[in-house]
C-alpha cells in the first residue's frame, strides 16, 4: 500500500545562517501509482460518503495529511 | 413565505442530498471521459442523473426554483429573487 506522503532530509550546511530544515515532505496521492484507472473499482456505498471523501473510489482516496514535523517547512 | 425566517431542516437535508448526488455525477463524468465503453458505469450514471432530477424537482416544489431562464418552473407569484440566495444558505 502506498504512503500518502514521503519525506527526505536535505543537506544542512555548517554555514547555514537560518534555522536548518531537517525534514521536508511531499504529497504522493494514490493516483500517482495508478496509471489507467481499471473498470469496476469498488465504490463508496453512499453518495454522501463519496462527497465527504472527495472521491467515488476508496482506492483513490487521500487524506492529504498536513505533515508538520519539527523542522519541516 | 416570510423571507427572514430560517429555512426548515428538510431544506438543508434535501440540498445536501442533491450536492452528494451531483458530486458523484461529476466524478462519473470525468471517469467516463476516459472510459467511454464502460457500460455498467453509464447505467449508473443514468440512474444517478434520473435521481438528481427527481431530487431537484421535489426541492423546487417546496422551496422554489434552483435555476432560471426556464431551467426551473416558477411558482406564483414570480419569486426567484426571494432569499436565501446561494451564499446565504
Amino acid at each position: 500500500m502506498h504512503t500518502s506522503y514521503k519525506c527526505y532530509h536535505p543537506y544542512i550546511s555548517p554555514f547555514d545562517p537560518c534555522k536548518p530544515i531537517q525534514t521536508k515532505c511531499y504529497s504522493t496521492p494514490p493516483n500517482l501509482y495508478m496509471t489507467f484507472q481499471p473498470t469496476n473499482l469498488r465504490q463508496y456505498d453512499t453518495p454522501y460518503q463519496a462527497l465527504c471523501h472527495g472521491t467515488l473510489w476508496p482506492d483513490l482516496f487521500d487524506p492529504y495529511p498536513n505533515v508538520r514535523k519539527e523542522g519541516t517547512s | 413565505m416570510n423571507s427572514s425566517a430560517p429555512m426548515p431542516e428538510s431544506y438543508y437535508r434535501l440540498l445536501e442530498k442533491i450536492q452528494a448526488v451531483d458530486f458523484v455525477l461529476v466524478d462519473l463524468t470525468l471517469y467516463l471521459d476516459t472510459h467511454p465503453n464502460d457500460f455498467e458505469t453509464i447505467k449508473q450514471f443514468n440512474q444517478l442523473a434520473y435521481e438528481s432530477k427527481q431530487l431537484k424537482a421535489s426541492f423546487e416544489e417546496q422551496f422554489g426554483p434552483l435555476l432560471q431562464y426556464g431551467g426551473s418552473f416558477s411558482q406564483y407569484p414570480w419569486d426567484w429573487k426571494q432569499a436565501p440566495w446561494p451564499w446565504q444558505v
